[in-house]
């Protein structure tokens, strides 16, 4: 399982406008592609996930995630914001740099706890931090995924 | 979408998250020790959740939701590829297709779970 495969470029934004935990989460949203309705369940989701302890693990990173119906596949999402936002993370630092991720109640392939481990990992590799602020283009952020994941 | 299919809705996923924090080893255990959650509260506050939206549904549709809970577990399922994913059998044509902007509460005639079209 290849974590650069779950990716695509229309779900990277590098420049997010959000500046609260709430307009991040619904432009993290935003870039799956859903319908308003699926947009709005998700939503309430990701923030009664948020409600049991922030998933901003530290060092910049945070990486909403949990399960919903709306969708009928794993889908991942890749967001920046330069300036950081305040998300409540664990060592109560702005964060930079946001993965969501969202998978069906039911996966056949079980694919979502695995990915949640591969980018929690990422997230704690030494360079990582500095390599996410330096990436101008989605594609740069694919190579990096890439780079840093692939076995 | 229907209003009382989207308090099901809600209430499937949060149940999915409930299941994972209890009795799924792996994910409690990365919401643990990467997330620092705290397991009991998490499923505590989900379970209040739970039950408020419950109180919420219309007494026939709550009476049928938890019925078939008792009984199938997932009491609300996606429709993909014309499938049930509760019974896996196909849906009639005529109910997809009514089914498609999820604006009514239809059900599988085969398991009697509740349907939500999924693209």
């Amino acid at each position: 399982m290849e974590l650069r495969e779950f990716f695509n470029k229309d779900a990277v934004n590098l420049d997010l406008k959000g500046e609260t935990k709430d307009e991040i989460l619904k432009e993290l949203i935003g870039l799956l592609g859903l319908d308003e309705k699926s947009e709005s369940i998700l939503f309430k989701m990701l923030k009664r996930r948020e409600n049991l302890g922030s998933t901003g693990i530290g060092r910049g990173i945070a990486i909403p995630h949990c399960r919903s119906l709306v969708v009928n596949r794993l889908r991942v999402a890749f967001g920046r914001k330069k300036d950081g936002a305040d998300f409540d993370a664990i060592d109560q630092q702005p964060v930079y740099n946001f993965f969501l991720i969202v998978a069906p109640p039911l996966e056949v392939s079980n694919q979502y706890l695995p990915v949640l481990g591969k980018i929690a990992q990422f997230a704690k590799e030494p360079d990582v931090p500095a390599r996410l602020e330096a990436l101008k283009t989605p594609e740069e952020f694919l190579s990096l995924i890439e780079e840093k994941t692939s076995r | 979408m229907h209003p009382q299919l989207e308090i099901l809705l809600q209430i499937q996923d949060l149940k999915a998250q409930h299941r994972e924090l209890s009795v799924t080893e792996g994910e409690r255990q990365v919401e643990e020790e990467e997330f620092q959650v705290n397991i009991e509260n998490a499923l505590k506050q989900l379970e209040e959740k739970i039950q408020e939206l419950e109180a919420e549904l219309g007494p026939a549709i709550r009476s049928r939701y938890q019925r078939i809970s008792a009984g199938r577990g997932r009491a609300v399922v996606p429709v993909i590829n014309g499938l049930c994913y509760g019974c896996f059998m196909a849906i009639p044509t005529a109910l997809a297709s009514e089914l498609t902007q999820n604006n009514d509460l239809r059900h599988c005639d085969h398991c009697g779970r509740f349907l939500y079209m999924i693209e």
